[in-house]
């Protein structure tokens, strides 16, 4: 007997409601079974979108450095700031034969030193950045870190002895005009800067390359030199002739290169990595209870088989092939998935957003939840599949009953 | 009349196999994870509460600050020198001093160029080098250690001899170019179970600041305090002579002063947490699983509807069957506890099998008896907590409508 589109859709339809009467009147059984799943994905959507939150919010703060800076540092490995393990430091030379390659706009040369602040009453030790003396780099500092000033002024290629801070500074009492000391020297705040909620900038001290080489009596070293080339286009191609300029300028070998030129791209996908390892086995963790509710779907399926042997006898015996048996009870497996995947979806949502609430009003922290379309989407079938799958073996053994034994029941 | 209702439990449980069985998964799943995770946290507090132990609690570590990324920070601006070491070791209290260096350098070797950590250490034999050996808990596996005398010897970390760091492993008398500068290996140490600490070579302090040209900074010092000195006391002794050495004011020193067990709480309370935030997420399957005991016992109460009947009507009170239904919902809980804690242990062992492969031998499981205990015990308080609803609701059918039931 072959079926036709309608009655096949009439067929469908009756499935449904065949499930979904079941389903209405073991009603206790259906709720305790859609908790199993509802917990896992509240968790696991929940943890999905904060942690794509994270993500994004360091994609935005890289994506302000463009697609047209190249960094250049010192080997050496280690995590730390610029400068911190490396083994032969870039000096004045080195800069000067970036300058030098063909296709590059600015070249910025940077130090980084931690030092000893006092102002005030207080003492505190923090990282200071240089600021070069030309108009241009400056100009590419303020655009590359987003610099607004809050009160004063950026530094200038002629300043001495000046510096600009972030906004974490104004918390701590200083004031424009102020007089801090660096290292026992004097130097006046000429610039606040805006909040940013990002504590690196916020913190932030900046003063005239000059000055911090007096102080530290570093001549000729920088910590890295940053670089804008004049198209976005050849970003690789000049970065590979920074590569090859310096390899010969430093003597060698490919492959052995005492310094790194990267893109702030590929920094970028080198964290992404960690956080999204970090990511990973925290979902995973968190996943082992969607496992667990599966397996409570299937255990509800197998009560529901044995309950309706009987009915099962009935509907072969009139004419049900094992293939209708499969699918109405693989529905109504899938339903329990899927509406427990419903109800774990928006309590997930409701969570993450009072995570976000939570981060932002009372301790502070600029955390974003992300829902997108594709991670409600997938939650959603991921839990009807995951209602779907643990039906399966239930639904096989009332699919494989022997009519006449089934109704003997 | 207990030992009856024990009975009548494992045969229900036994009569409805398939249920039981997939009742208790959702249970050990949920344990194996916990245990899992507890056992190799725990395991991992105890080897690096072990390796400082070895350290002692008369010791105290002193460091510049400003060296946000770890010792040796190249671009800290605040740095100590041997005038810094020798206050140390003259304050009163103090037995004795000694300091080191850690700097990050260019290794070549087999035509190959690697960077690794290098630490410039006392090698003199006095008490210096004593107090160092004590500290650092290296020891030689092959060749022989560092000495007075040494000049362009050194002794390397465990996975330089063993892990093909280059395509070629380092043995005892090969010659190894370090910025530059050629040196020979005398000795190799054993494995102290991290990658920092096993791909580290190791020189007298001096050479190393002779060949970096370094001076005479010095990175870290530490102080052993003389027996029987109160450590807190001789800590501000020192705290204070430095002050006034290095010429800062109370509460705004450029250093730090911390011992060992300062140093390990830091760090123990960041573990502790993360280890309760994953433990916790691995809980929540123990909540689902809870929950999965609770349908199951539902649907017991419901298919057993008659018979509650038959045993009310022959004289069980509420009391009777309330309990009958609880120890059969605290047996499933506790039978996928055991079972969970046993796939639990073998998963952390794999886990460090793993683990040691990847050369962090650091990472150990650890079974304290409390936790196994512990965990069976919650298992079985899960079990029973999901059974009380449903057992109240068998306990309270009327049986003339129980018998009624079809």
């Amino acid at each position: 007997m072959k079926r036709t589109g309608f009655v096949l859709a009439a067929m469908i339809t009756d499935y449904f409601n065949y499930a979904f009467s079941h389903l209405t009147k073991r009603k206790l059984r259906s709720w305790l079974t859609m908790i199993g799943i509802f917990i896992g994905i509240t968790s696991v959507v929940a943890l999905i979108s904060l942690g794509q939150g994270m993500r994004d919010a360091i994609n935005a703060q890289f994506s302000g450095l463009g697609s047209d800076k190249i960094i250049i540092q010192g080997s050496g490995g280690g995590f730390g700031p610029p400068g911190s393990f490396t083994v032969d430091p870039i000096t004045k030379d080195d800069k000067e034969v970036v300058d030098g390659v063909a296709g590059i706009d600015v070249t910025i040369g940077r130090l980084m030193r931690a030092v000893r602040i006092d102002y005030g009453d207080e003492t505190d030790y923090e990282m200071v950045l240089s600021v070069p003396p030309d108009r241009k780099a400056i100009d590419l500092i303020v655009e590359v870190n987003n610099i607004k000033m809050l009160s004063g002024r950026m530094l200038s290629p002629s300043d001495k002895n000046k510096v600009i801070m972030g906004n974490a500074w104004i918390e701590k009492k200083i004031k424009l005009g102020d007089t801090i000391f660096i290292n026992d020297k004097g130097f006046e705040v000429v610039g606040l800067m805006r909040k940013t909620g990002l504590p690196f900038i916020d913190g932030t001290v900046m003063l005239p390359e000059d000055s911090l080489r007096d102080l530290i009596d570093v001549k000729e070293v920088y910590d890295m030199i940053a670089v804008k080339v004049t198209n976005p286009k050849d970003l690789n191609i000049v970065t590979d002739r920074i590569i090859k300029a310096l390899r010969k300028h430093r003597d060698v070998k490919e492959g052995e290169e005492n310094f790194q030129v990267q893109t702030p791209q590929q920094v970028l996908k080198t964290l992404d990595t960690v956080l999204l390892a970090v990511q990973a086995v925290v979902i995973g963790i968190a996943a082992i209870s969607l496992i667990v509710g599966g397996i409570g779907i299937m255990n509800t399926m197998y009560t529901a088989v044995l309950e309706r042997t009987r009915e099962i006898g009935i509907m072969k015996a009139i004419g049900a092939r094992n293939s209708d048996v499969l699918t109405m009870f693989l529905i109504e497996s899938g339903l329990l998935g899927m509406a427990g995947g419903l109800i774990g979806i928006s309590l997930g949502v409701c969570l993450g957003l009072i995570v976000e609430f939570i981060a932002v009003n009372v301790s502070a922290v600029p955390v974003n939840a992300s829902f997108s379309l594709f991670l409600i989407l997938g939650a959603l079938s991921f839990s009807f599949l995951v209602g779907t799958l643990s039906g399966v073996f239930p639904a096989m053994q009332a699919a494989r009953m022997h009519p006449v034994e089934a109704l003997r029941k | 009349m207990r030992f009856e209702y024990l009975g009548i439990a494992l045969k229900s449980i036994m009569e409805r196999r398939m249920r039981s069985w997939l009742t208790m998964i959702g249970i050990f799943i949920g344990i194996a994870a916990v245990v899992a995770l507890i056992s190799l946290g725990q395991g991992l507090q105890k080897s690096i509460s072990d390796a400082f132990a070895a350290l002692g609690t008369d010791k105290l570590l002193i460091q510049p600050k400003g060296q946000i990324a770890g010792p040796g920070t190249q671009t800290s601006t605040i740095q100590f020198d041997q005038s810094d070491l020798d206050v140390v070791k003259h304050t009163r209290g103090v037995e004795e001093a000694i300091g080191w260096n850690v700097r990050m350098a260019e290794i070549r070797f087999n035509d190959q160029t690697r960077f690794f950590y290098i630490g410039g250490i006392p090698t003199e034999d006095n008490a210096e080098n004593k107090l160092y050996t004590e500290i650092s808990d290296h020891k030689i596996e092959e060749g022989r250690d560092l000495k007075s005398g040494d000049t362009l010897k050194i002794a390397v970390g465990y996975s330089l001899a063993h892990d093909k760091k280059f395509d070629r492993n380092i043995r005892v008398g090969d010659r190894v170019l370090i910025n530059k500068k050629e040196f020979e290996v005398i000795g190799i140490y054993e494995s102290l179970g991290s990658p920092p600490d096993d791909t580290a070579i190791f020189m007298s302090r001096q050479i190393l600041q002779r060949s970096l040209e370094l001076g005479d900074t010095i990175d870290t010092i530490a102080a052993k305090v003389s027996a029987g000195e109160d450590i807190s006391i001789v800590e501000e002794a020192v705290k204070k002579k430095l002050r006034n050495h290095r010429k800062v004011e109370e509460n705004k020193e450029d250093f730090s002063i911390q011992t060992p067990e300062q140093f390990l709480q830091a760090f123990m309370t960041v573990l502790s947490i993360v280890q309760t935030v994953l433990v916790g997420l691995a809980a929540i399957s123990l909540v689902v699983g809870g929950v999965g005991i609770m349908n199951t016992m539902y649907t017991a109460v419901l298919e057993r509807t008659k018979e509650i009947g038959i045993m009310k009507s022959v004289g069980a009170r509420n009391y009777d069957i309330a309990v009958l239904f609880l120890i059969e919902s605290g047996l499933l809980g506790m039978f996928g506890g055991i079972i969970g804690v046993l796939i639990g242990m073998g998963l952390s062992k794999l886990v460090v099998m793993a683990a040691k492969a990847a050369g962090y031998g650091i990472i150990q499981a650890f079974f304290p008896l409390w936790s196994i205990i512990g965990v069976l015990f919650f298992a079985f308080i899960v079990g029973a907590l999901a059974g009380a609803l449903p057992a109240l609701q068998a306990s309270k059918l009327q049986p003339v409508d129980a018998l009624r039931y079809e």
